[in-house]
Formats: C-alpha cells, structure tokens, sequence
C-alpha cells in the first residue's frame, strides 16, 4: 500500500471481505437464473407493478442497505449517539480533511453505481417492466453520499442523526417519486439527481471536519431543567438498592433516547393533520402513522441498548467498571427491562396527549369520533372497547419488545453474532420478495398449511426457552423461585391472550388450537430469557 | 493459620495458540501487600481478571473467599474493591453521581472516608468524568475502589496517570493502611520501586507463568551479593534481562 486512499480501500475491502464475497455469490446465482431464463426462451412477466417491486427492488433494497452501512461506517459506529460515526480512529492519520471525507464516497459512490449496473445489464432477468439504467445508479450514489455526510455529523441531541438522515432520505425519495409520477424522461430524472451528488461532498467535509476537531454541540441542557426536577422528586428514595441504582444507570443512559425520538418525529407528523381536514382515510392513515412511530423508532433505539458498552471502542464487551459490579448478569440485564418499560412509557404518553391535542387543534376530531362510532355500532360496545384497548396494548408491548428483543444479541459481546444477525436479517429481506410471490401463487396450499408452520414455529419457540431455562438453571443465573414466577406469569398471559382471542373471533373458522399458537407466538419469552445466559457469557469469558 | 484470602491452582489460560497463563498457582493471605510484577504482557491483567471472574478458567481453578468468583459474582464483588487498568468509568456521570450510584452497591460504604479520600485527591463533585485529567479519573476510580473497605483490594497498575506526589504520599499510605487493618491487597505494577516500597510479598510473572513467588525480603536476601543487597530492579533486571520500568512495553 503505497498510498492513504489505497490503504482506506483495503480497510473496507479487508473488513468486510465475507460480506461482498456473500454479495457477489448472491449476484452470481441471480444471474445463473436469468442464463437458464434466456435458455428457455420464456420470459418471465410480472403482470402488476407491486409484483415487481416485490421481486426486483425489495431483494435489491438489502444490498443497497448493506453498502450504506458499509461505506458510512454504520457497523463500526452509534446511530443514536451525539458523536460522529466517523472511526475516531482515522483522525490522527495524516490525511487531509478533504481525502478523510472524499475517498470512502468516493469508493461508496462508485460501488453503489456499479453494483447497480451490473445488476441492471447482467442479473435482471427479463420481467415485462421497462427498467431505466443510468438514473437509479446515480440515485444509488446518492443517496449513499448523504448517509454519509449526514451521519459522519456530530449532533446536538441523541438520536437527532435518524431524524435528520430520515427526513433528508425521504425527501430525496419524494422527489425522485414525485418525478416517476409525472413520467420524467431519463434526462429529467439525470438532471434532479445529478446536482445533488457533489453537494453532498462540501456537507461530508463540513461534517468529518468538525468532528475531527471533537466538536460535538450539546444541546441536552435544554432539556435538563425537567429532567432535574424529575430527578429530586425521586431522589428521597433512590438507590436505596443496587438493583434501583443500576435501573438509574440505564435509564440515564439510554432512557430518553426513544421518547426524545418520538418527540421529535411527532410534530412534523402530526403537522400533516392539519392539511388533511377533508380527508378521513388520510386523517386514518397520519394517525396509524403517528402510532407506529414508537415501535419503529424502538428498533433504532435498541441497537444502542443492546450494546454493553455503548459509545466504547468496543461496544459489545463489557467494561471491567461494569462487569464488576456486584450483581447478577439477571439483574443487569432487569434493569435494562425497567429501562425499557419506563422509556416505552414516555413516549406512549408523549403520543397519547400530543395526540388527541392535534386532532382537537386541527379541527379533525369529529372524523376519528364519527369513525370510533361507526365501529362501535357494527360489533358493539364490548368488542369496540377490547379492540381498542388490545390495540393499544398491542403497540405498547411491541415498542417494549422492539427495545428488549435483540439485548441477547448485543449483550453476547461477540460482533460476530451481531454481524451474522444482520446478515440473516438482510437474507430474509433478499428472499421475502420472491416468498411473497409463491405465496400469492399458492394460497391454498399455504393456507392449508398454516396450523402446521404456526405449529413448528411455536416449537421452536418452546424448545428454545426450554434450552434457555436449562442454562439458567444450571448456571444458577436465575433463582429456582424466579425460574418459576417467570414460566407461571408466562403461561397466564398467554392463557389470558388466548381468552380474550376466543371471545373476541368467535368463529368456527378459526379453531381454537390456532388461537392458542397465535398466543404463544405473541407473548414474548425465549429472547428476552436468553439475554442474561448471553450477557454471563460475555461477562465471563 | 487463617484461609487465604485468593488461592489460584493450576490455572491455565490460552487465547488463541498463546498461553497467556500456564499451570499458574498462587496462594494470597489476609492481612499482606502482593505486588505483582512481570514486563508488558507476561499475564498480570489476565490473571487479575481471573481473580475477580472476567475470565473464565480453562483449566484449573480460581478461589475467592473460598467461592467462585464465575459462579457467584456478587458473593465475591461486593467484598472487592477494584481499579481497573482502563480506568473505564462511565465518562458522562458526575462526581458526586458516581459517588451516589456505587454506594448503593456496598451496604458498607463508608460516607466520611468517602469524603476524606475526595478531600484529599482534591476532586470537584460537580466535574463530569470526562473532563477529568487521567490522574484524577483514576483518583475517582481509587476512591470508589476503597469507599467501602474492601476486604480485598485489587490494583491494576494504581499509579498509571497519578503524579509522583499523589503516587507517594497517598496510594502508598492508602496501601499501608489497609494492610495495617488486616485486609489484603493485591496489585500489580510496572514501577518496581514501588512495589519495594510498599509490597510485602512479590510475585513475578513472565510469559504467563509465576517464576518467582516470596516475601520481598526473602527474595532480596536470596540475591545478595556478600554485603550488598540488589533493589528489586536490578533482581527484575536479573531474572528477565531488561528493567521492567524501562521495558519498551511498559
């Protein structure tokens, strides 16, 4: 390596050889079937533009999601975190700030358009659908270039990294749709795309350049002063027990995170009410949008909680400051649970009043009411209130499971495990497209079959938390006593789960044993119970 | 004669084709100062981490007040006060809120030799850690380490960022202290005057293995030349060829 842009080219390719060696296998197969497409002189033909989207850009999306996370440094870095997810590393290295910022777009620029092209010219096969060649590879690029300089910034506030990359990638998107939607040529769409590409060089520079003099902006004084007060309130009784001393430590650690997500996101969307007064299936989809937030930004918020050492170099392993505190891996890994509820908490009642205050400001509220009452007069007012009060349990327990459900991965210390879950993760997203379809072609059969995959699921599920119990058990993770309470408090929720089902589809369609897999499935057990055998393990290597 | 407070037997531990520790036994007694020594390296910090169960053994076991210190963590860490090498405390609390956060952990934090050790290291409760100097990081860590006397403390490598004053006057009359109360410490270092200075016994350790392991004046005794007795650097310099101070990786 005879040069720093070489030796930045070979930290990429070095660090992430098996995943583009995965890439380029996966490339290579998709273009053996378009081979053996060709040979058989029968073309493919998507008949309807959603089957298409489910066939070419859905399994597309995880390369392309891939490479973002590549070449903006995501693996390595904290979405959530104030700093920039630029290496700190490479800071010290004597380059200027203008090669730090030019050369990974640069190579990210230049990978994400190829890797379009040769998708487009060699891997596609034929569909029925006219897929333009030239302006996605340039979309490609740019939207890799704004991840970048939009998360190699430093922030004022944890969390605002995702709020404003979202915000700046969906309004690119929105463009680039909006121009799809009036039919503009390929010189049009060339002639959007292409100023937005070295723009984003000057904002990239701007960004690595402040963060590599550590100017990090701290905005979270303006928040302190309700924090404080909270703070006294509860400070009579506070760590009076190490247990309410560690739920302090991760509630001040990642507690705010998600409510100040939701908090910020909330106005801008709720703000759409206001231009949607006419509308009532608008009004219906803002609020539906408004109530997946949580569990949405739970998934962003989760990845920083699941690390044991977020912000470290090392985020997955435990610190010795940590690891040595005189409490179980269970009551580590509980504190992180209380965290996690009273955060999922916060932010379901910054919703529940923001929300009703914007339908009462924006004059739609008589929509939602006229709606609530036209439910209520078609099943009743018992099945009307259980709906609506499942639902909202449904939401909150979802934004919980979202922030707990993958701890077991982070808290494993092992990046291998993290990167493997990623990578079944993209898998699944590469494979989900062409499922779809077969299912869409198969309904019968599939839906004959469904008490049997919900059937293996749900075994899954139990062998699993069978294998978890045993471990915590042996180890002595866990209490006898607290082995017993959480198996019993289990099976009565979903005992619960299942009566409310029952009553609620009442239906001879539906057999009852179904109902019951569907409980099962629902109520979350085996990864939650796996996050202290992985947080033991990586406490004590 | 009392239990030892730590007795390590046959404790082999290998990362990758290394062996950063081989067949290691050693016995620690309640009431005296181990200092442990060895070059960058040699397996000081792995068996530390062993002791206080960060590893786990491979081979061979690991006992602390005679329990495990894998299987039963708060058994064994709530009678061990540690400062660890990295000084990894966590960098966004204050003064004052770490002091309130680990004191719930100990049932004998002791508030007013809380506040003589703040006082004496001169620290401002209301500074974040993370505008803290290296030496004053560590002071922190030094006194929540020590707040509620331990019956066991454990430095790895205490004086790494503190000032030859602060190293002197205070870690070595911290370190005597404790001994002189009948509890033990076990620390390890590169600075082996003051390891003299302080130590009663002294345990050597190279490639992971305890080469040498007797009170200090038995060791100096052993290696006198007639009439004059070598410092603990010159026996380091002796046994492994280079002064563990001066080692490139020290």
């Amino acid at each position: 390596m005879r040069s720093p842009a070489a030796a930045i080219g070979w930290q990429f390719r070095q660090r992430h050889r098996w995943g583009f060696a995965a890439l380029a296998g996966y490339f290579v197969v998709l273009a053996v079937v378009k081979l053996l497409i060709f040979a058989s002189g029968q073309p493919i033909t998507l008949e309807t533009p959603a089957r298409f989207a489910i066939a070419v850009p859905v399994p597309l999306a995880a390369t392309f999601t891939y490479l973002l996370a590549v070449f903006s440094f995501g693996f390595a870095g904290d979405l959530a975190a104030r700093q920039s997810i630029y290496p700190a590393r490479m800071f010290t290295l004597p380059m200027t700030t203008a090669a730090l910022a030019g050369w990974p777009m640069l190579y990210g620029t230049a990978i994400m358009a190829i890797v379009w092209l040769g998708t487009r010219l060699f891997v596609l096969w034929p569909s029925g659908v006219a897929i333009p060649v030239v302006w996605p590879a340039l979309l490609a690029a740019v939207l890799l270039a704004w991840t970048q300089a939009l998360t190699w910034m430093p922030y004022g506030l944890p969390g605002l990294r995702v709020v404003v990359a979202t915000f700046w990638l969906v309004v690119i998107d929105t463009i680039v749709l909006l121009a799809l939607h009036y039919q503009a040529s390929e010189a049009v769409m060339l002639a959007i795309l292409a100023p937005l590409l070295p723009l984003a060089y000057p904002v990239a520079r701007f960004a690595v350049a402040r963060a590599r003099r550590g100017e990090v902006p701290d905005w979270r004084g303006l928040f302190t002063r309700p924090a404080q007060v909270a703070d006294l309130a509860r400070r009579g009784d506070r760590h009076s027990r190490p247990a309410q001393a560690q739920a302090w430590f991760e509630w001040r650690r990642h507690g705010m995170s998600l409510p100040a997500l939701v908090g910020v996101l909330l106005p801008f969307e709720l703000a759409l009410l206001f231009a949607a007064d006419d509308a009532p299936a608008l009004v219906i989809l803002i609020l539906l949008a408004v109530l997946l937030t949580p569990p949405f930004m739970a998934n962003f918020t989760a990845a920083t909680v699941r690390e044991a050492n977020p912000g470290g170099g090392d985020g997955y392993g435990v610190t010795p400051f940590m690891a040595t505190r005189p409490l179980t891996s269970a009551a580590l890994v509980a504190a992180k649970l209380k965290m996690a509820m009273w955060s999922t908490l916060a932010a379901w009642v910054l919703v529940l009043i923001a929300v009703p205050l914007a339908l009462e400001l924006s004059d739609t509220s008589s929509l939602v009411v006229d709606r609530a009452r036209r439910v209520i007069e078609t099943i009743g007012t018992p099945r009307a209130v259980t709906v609506a009060v499942l639902a909202v349990a449904a939401l909150l327990v979802s934004t919980f499971k979202q922030l707990v459900q993958s701890l077991y991965l982070g808290l494993s210390g092992r990046e291998w495990v993290v990167r493997l879950s990623v990578f079944l993760g993209l898998s699944f997203l590469v494979i989900i497209g062409p499922l779809v379809l077969w299912i869409g072609n198969h309904v019968a059969v599939v839906w004959d079959a469904i008490p049997w995959i919900l059937a293996v699921l749900a075994g899954l599920k139990l062998s699993a938390a069978g294998w978890i119990a045993t471990r915590l058990y042996d180890t002595g993770l866990v209490s006898d006593r607290t082995l017993v309470a959480g198996a019993a408090g289990w099976v009565v929720v979903v005992l619960a789960l299942h009566g409310v089902l029952l009553w609620l589809v009442a239906t001879p369609f539906i057999p009852n044993y179904l109902l019951l897999l569907i409980a099962i499935l629902a109520t979350p057990l085996a990864r939650i119970s796996a996050a202290p055998v992985a947080l033991a393990w990586n406490r004590h290597r | 004669m009392s239990e030892p407070v730590i007795t390590v037997s046959e404790l082999t531990r290998r990362f990758g084709t290394k062996a950063a520790l081989a067949s290691v036994s050693l016995s620690v007694s309640r009431g005296a100062v181990y200092g442990l020594v060895g070059e960058n390296g040699a397996g000081k910090t792995t068996l530390i981490k062993h002791i206080l169960g960060l590893l786990r053994a491979e081979s061979g076991s690991v006992r602390v007040f005679g329990l495990d210190p894998v299987a039963d963590p708060v058994g064994v860490l709530s009678r061990i006060g540690y400062l660890s090498e990295e000084r990894d405390l966590p960098d966004w609390m204050r003064v004052d809120e770490l002091i309130r956060y680990s004191r719930a952990f100990y049932p004998g934090w002791d508030d007013a030799y809380a506040e003589e050790l703040r006082h004496a290291f001169a620290l401002d409760t209301s500074a974040t850690i993370k505008n803290l100097s290296k030496g004053q990081t560590a002071q922190v860590g030094l006194l929540i380490a020590l707040a509620y006397r331990p019956e066991l403390l454990v430095l790895d490598e205490p004086s790494t960022g503190l000032d030859p004053l602060v190293r002197r006057n205070i870690l070595d009359a911290i370190i005597r202290t404790i001994a002189d109360e009948g509890r033990t410490v076990l620390f390890s270092s590169h600075l082996l005057d003051e390891v003299e200075r302080v130590a009663d016994h002294v345990t050597m350790i190279s490639h992971g293995k305890i080469v040498m392991s007797a009170p200090l004046a038995a060791i100096r005794e052993s290696h006198r030349d007639g009439e004059r007795v070598p410092s603990l650097d010159e026996i380091f310099v002796a046994h492994f060829g280079v002064s563990a101070a001066s080692s490139p990786d020290a």
